[in-house]
């Protein structure tokens, strides 16, 4: 840890190092001319490396699951890192090698739009029809002045957000709990009330509709598109998340949890669920 | 030089009202991690030769940025006191080499990445939740820094992605090895895992 001085005279000769000490009195000028600065002061422990309070230690205690079928999770989060790693990742790395960004992103908006009615009838359900109405009003700007959901013209254009919404979400919102951690085959993490919600979400989509057959190769093939499109956007993410972790497994478990829970405590604003295109980022 | 000594003088008294209503947090971190951001950009740190200077680099950016030791009390809540003093210090280092070995990586590749940064929550009487979000090409991810005055600095001592806390999803995964093994036990993994690297 650097102190202040030691900073200043090391950094002296140059003008960002003037600016560094600029920023340290000024700090130091602001701790000491409020009353509140010299208590910090004051209070401030000299070892800092001393004891934490239980006040400390409790706050920003995140949710826990119960996890009574441990033995399973585990061996389908095998299955699922071997599933990643063998198939899905190789897969993924070939398809966004061959096809260029452009039309990538231009799939994940197609996606994006065409699984407006999830968004909407959770917004409804979560007694939320002004987010409702922008999915709609989204939906046809999209549908036609964005040529069939390629662009999304109602953000970069009209600034029109959405609302990420799901049924698992619109669940929880009701007070039902999430109840056990369940792992699921190629799905991966989920409870209970988040698979009711996946299965009643499913009859949302519209690929569903694409063929009365349930085993419809159409049906599949572009649900697998949309997955692969979609990862290649996120090679690496899971390989970090697996890395930085002591117990790959419990951080994922813990990292689904904190994610569900804050989705349903959540509403609205920051989980918008608009898209910027590349084009929109070089402007 | 004297005439930026003067300039100086007056940029703080121009400055400590704006500075003194707020913002500073933000400011703050706003300001040192670009300062990280900005050394990972460095075209000059490029290539092997420069990785090890790039890594220091970062790492200096980085204490700056972050309060370890808050970091890690705050990870490991109360079991923080079953460790020794010579343990806790251990599990500072040790805890810091592994979030750079995963993260640093991770940085480097969204440097291209636009970040936005939002608006100030207060959490408590002494710590603030510094709001920001990352844009990419397909999403947005928001990106939660928690702070904390240290020493009238302001330091981050959490980073919550997506709703997701770091501090919590470690002490989650500590807590299941502290739960029936002591704080030794618990180092030697970590030591173990830094030292894979």
């Amino acid at each position: 840890m650097s102190r202040r001085g030691p900073v200043c005279r090391r950094e002296n000769k140059s003008f960002s190092g003037l600016t560094v000490c600029i920023v340290f009195l000024l700090s130091l000028l602001l701790a000491f001319s409020t009353p509140q600065g010299i208590a910090d002061a004051q209070e401030k422990p000299s070892d800092e490396y001393g004891d934490v309070t239980e006040e400390v230690a409790t706050s920003g205690e995140g949710p826990t699951i119960a996890d009574p079928i441990e033995p399973w999770n585990r061996a389908m989060y095998h299955f699922n890192d071997k599933f990643y790693f063998w198939l899905l990742k190789p897969v993924g790395q070939g398809y966004k090698y061959v096809i260029p960004e452009t039309f990538r992103i231009i799939f994940s908006n197609f996606y994006e739009n065409i699984m407006m009615p999830v968004r909407f009838v959770n917004n409804l359900l979560q007694g939320k029809p002004d987010y409702a109405g922008r999915e709609l009003v989204r939906f046809v700007i999209n549908s036609t002045m964005g040529v069939a959901g390629f662009r999304d013209v109602a953000k970069d254009g009209f600034g029109i957000t959405g609302r990420k919404a799901d049924l698992g979400q619109t669940l929880g919102k009701y007070g039902i709990g999430s109840g056990f951690y369940i792992v699921w085959p190629v799905l991966g993490p989920s409870n209970p009330r988040d698979t009711v919600g996946l299965v009643g979400d499913h009859f949302l989509r519209p690929p569903t509709y694409l063929s009365s057959d349930w085993l419809d190769t159409e049906t599949w093939a572009i649900t697998a598109h949309e997955k692969v499109n979609y990862l290649s956007f996120h090679i690496g993410d899971y390989e970090t998340l697996k890395e930085a972790a002591i117990d790959p497994y419990i951080a994922i478990r813990d990292a689904y949890v904190q994610y569900r829970k804050k989705l349903i405590e959540q509403n609205g604003e920051s989980q918008e669920s608009g898209q910027t295109s590349k084009g929109d980022k070089k402007e | 030089m004297k005439k930026w000594v003067t300039l100086a003088t007056l940029l703080i008294f121009l400055m400590v009202p704006f500075l003194a209503s707020g913002g500073v947090p933000l400011d703050t971190v706003k300001t040192n991690v670009n300062s990280v951001l900005d050394v990972m950009r460095d075209p000059k740190l490029k290539g092997d030769a420069g990785k090890k200077a790039k890594e220091q680099k970062v790492m200096a950016a980085a204490e700056k940025l972050f309060d370890f030791v808050e970091l890690s009390k705050r990870t490991l809540g109360l079991n923080w006191n079953k460790f020794t003093p010579e343990q806790r210090k251990e599990f500072v280092e040790l805890y810091k080499t592994i979030l750079k070995d995963a993260y640093v990586d991770k940085i480097t590749a969204y440097t291209d990445e636009k970040i936005n940064f939002t608006k100030e929550v207060s959490l408590s009487e002494t710590t603030i939740e510094v709001q920001s979000t990352i844009i990419t090409k397909t999403t947005e991810v928001p990106v939660y820094y928690r702070v904390i005055k240290k020493d009238s600095e302001w330091k981050v001592f959490d980073v919550v992605i997506e709703g997701v806390s770091l501090i919590n999803n470690y002490r989650t995964q500590f807590r299941e090895i502290l739960g029936n093994n002591p704080p030794a036990t618990l180092l030697d993994t970590l030591r173990k895992k830094a030292g894979k690297k």
